[in-house]
């Protein structure tokens, strides 16, 4: 057994205990939903940490459907992030009262359609302070017209957003970056300067699938973003670049299917892992991705998933 | 309670045309199983495609036996008929919402379409009350399980648009004739099949006064609630008067009169 002990701390801005976590695998945001609808499946305090879908000051509906479509070794979706709103989210109990009994961390995805948004939720977490481990800004949604990937897209919009829930929380923050630009250096750099303690990468890419019987759109927002194995090796380059930009941990996701893949994304700089896409093939991919990393580092006499992180040879 | 678990074929056979029928060892999930509830199959082998498909539960026996009816339509289910005896898959289920079992002094009656008639067939296997299977398809060759519904006593009626067996038209045609022969009686209705006939089959009989449980399904990616990819307009209380429900996990069952027909 391998340590896989994840200390997310940075040493000029430290929550100790906090950002402490038992292992570096969590879900990726809207993939797992809100934890209680796979928790029939495993015990959820097995994971690092549980990412909740994304949620905004109001609830949403979300987008028209078909809303999904499967591709070669991947998917697009397009769901558009229908969700509760933050005050079904902190009272009703399927949501977060579920998730403090379940003795695990809990992160939570926020989006918003304007900065006013996003600094909304981000007060009323306050309420929750001690019960969060992290709030990820989600500045990347490919899939919704207002917010989203315009904030992660473009670099004054994505600093103003950071700093200003920066300055309404003390919670710990990670943002989500896009890889929707042509380089990803810039914007995690963005989020460090702007307080961000943590970079989550990468979101889904758009794509466009088109059934060619009815010549429609298999997804009736027009496009989708792309997510599973396919995009797997650009999320790998672009975690590799933003390790290389910043200093705050780097959480890494994008077609992780097995521990194998997993080492990869540490290999190339990322402290912790998502598993998103994954999960909808087999409810149990987190916890097969921990037994495979404690399985790599025992096989190749590593003692902690520290001692990997970053350090892809030349 | 729903649980992953690996499935065993017993064996995977054409029934006729493109319907196949394929029975797995599944004892874990047999043992929760009810009329109406689906399972999420990991196709074995399926490379490339990732994704689990789902599919009504047809029927279960004591042994752990599961039977699922399919229709090749595509990629997964074409490669699905091509599995073999003793060939594993990964199963996820029981999932979603059973039909509510029809009280003892209600008489049953399902109208189905296609390969919706795999969803009903243990709700009325398993009904005290002998009732009526309105079953419909485009040609003769869309009707299935017509024995084994008439095995369990039910009355079956069937229509197709060709008129190639049974009544000629659509399927919601044939409820009338029901009622005025069972004026007086309980009825309760259920019905699944493609998402047209549903929406017609809900509104006819809410302007007849019953109300009907509806198998409304849609594009499935997670199957347990999760990612918000499989959902239908319900009614709401919201200024829309609507709100998006998750099939999978909110239904597949859904009562005519909770349905947003917008
Ligand atoms: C609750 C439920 C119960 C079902 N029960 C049955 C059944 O008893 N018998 C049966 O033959 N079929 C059933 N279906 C439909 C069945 O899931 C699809 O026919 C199957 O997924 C097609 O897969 P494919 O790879 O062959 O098709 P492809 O078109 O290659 O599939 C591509 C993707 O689209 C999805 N997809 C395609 N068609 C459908 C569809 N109609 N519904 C849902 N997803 C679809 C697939 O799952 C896959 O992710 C059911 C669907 C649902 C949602
Ligand atoms: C169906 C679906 C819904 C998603 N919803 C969200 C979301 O609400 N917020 C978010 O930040 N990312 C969302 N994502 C992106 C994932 O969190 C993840 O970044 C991406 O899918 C890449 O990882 P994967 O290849 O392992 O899925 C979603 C992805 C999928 C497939
Ligand atoms: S298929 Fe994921 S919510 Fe229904």
């Amino acid at each position: 057994m391998a340590n896989l002990t994840t200390n997310l701390n940075t040493e000029n801005h430290p929550f100790n205990e906090k950002l402490i976590l038992k292992n570096p695998v969590m879900p990726a945001s809207g993939t797992f939903g809100y934890g209680v609808e796979y928790a029939e499946y495993f015990k959820l305090e097995k994971l690092g940490a549980v990412v909740v879908k994304g949620i905004a000051p109001f609830a949403s509906h979300g987008n028209p459907t078909p809303r999904v479509a499967e591709v070669t070794s991947g998917m697009l979706n397009a769901i558009g992030l229908q969700g509760p709103g933050i005050d079904k989210f902190l009272k009703g109990e399927e949501y977060l009262p579920f998730l403090k009994q379940q003795n695990c961390p809990i992160i939570v995805n926020i989006w918003g359609k304007t900065v006013e948004d996003y600094v909304e939720v981000a007060e009323r977490l306050n309420e929750e302070a001690d019960a969060l481990t992290a709030i990820e800004i989600n500045i990347s949604c490919p899939n919704v017209k207002e917010g989203g990937v315009a904030f992660g897209t473009d670099e004054k919009l994505a600093y103003t957003v950071i700093s200003k829930v920066r300055a309404a929380t003390n919670i710990p923050l990670i943002t989500k970056l896009s890889p929707n630009v042509t380089k990803i250096a810039p914007f995690a750099q963005v989020a460090e300067d702007a307080g961000s303690n943590m970079i989550s990468l990468i979101n889904t890419i758009p794509g466009m699938a088109i059934d060619i019987k009815t010549r429609k759109p298999k997804i009736a927002n027009l496009t989708g973003g792309l997510s599973g194995p396919a995009i797997k090796p650009i999320a790998v380059r672009m975690v590799n670049e933003a390790y290389n930009a910043v200093k705050i941990p780097i959480i890494g996701m994008g077609g992780i299917m097995t521990g194998d893949d997993a080492i990869e994304f540490f290999l190339a700089g990322a402290s912790a892992i998502g598993v998103g896409t994954a999960i909808f093939a087999d409810p149990m991919a987190p916890i097969n991705i921990i037994d495979g990393i404690d399985k790599f580092l025992d096989s190749e006499g590593f003692g902690n998933i520290s001692d990997i992180i970053g350090q892809m040879g030349k | 309670m729903s649980v992953r678990q690996n499935g065993e074929i017993i064996n995977n056979n054409l029934l006729y045309n493109d319907y196949y029928k394929v029975d797995f060892y599944a004892p874990e999930i047999t043992k929760n199983a009810k009329a109406g509830q689906f399972i999420h199959l990991k196709i074995a082998k399926l490379e490339d495609r990732i994704l689990r498909r789902p599919f009504s539960i047809c029927n279960v026996s004591n042994d752990g036996t599961l039977t699922i009816l399919y229709k090749v339509v595509g990629k997964g289910t074409e490669h699905l008929s091509k599995l073999k005896k003793c060939d594993v898959c990964d199963i996820m289920g029981p999932l979603g919402n059973p039909y509510s079992p029809p009280l003892d002094d209600e008489i049953p009656v399902v109208i189905a379409g296609g390969y919706g008639a795999a969803s009903t067939y243990l709700l009325l296997h398993n009904s005290q009350q002998k009732g009526y299977l309105l079953l419909g398809g485009r040609s003769k060759d869309d009707l299935i399980l017509v024995d084994e519904y008439k095995k369990t006593g039910s009355t079956v009626l069937t229509s197709t648009n060709d008129g190639s067996y049974g009544h000629k038209g659509l399927v919601t045609e044939l409820i009338p004739d029901v009622l005025a022969k069972n004026k007086g009686k309980k009825l309760r209705f259920y019905a699944c099949g493609p998402m047209g006939m549903l929406m017609a089959v809900g509104q006819q009989l809410l302007k007849e006064g019953f109300d009907a449980e509806l198998s409304l399904d849609h594009l499935m990616c997670c199957g347990v609630g999760a990612c918000f990819a499989c959902v239908i307009k319900v009614k709401a209380n919201n200024e829309d008067g609507w709100r998006y429900a998750r099939t999978c996990s909110e239904g597949p069952i859904f009562k005519a009169s909770e349905v947003y027909y917008g």
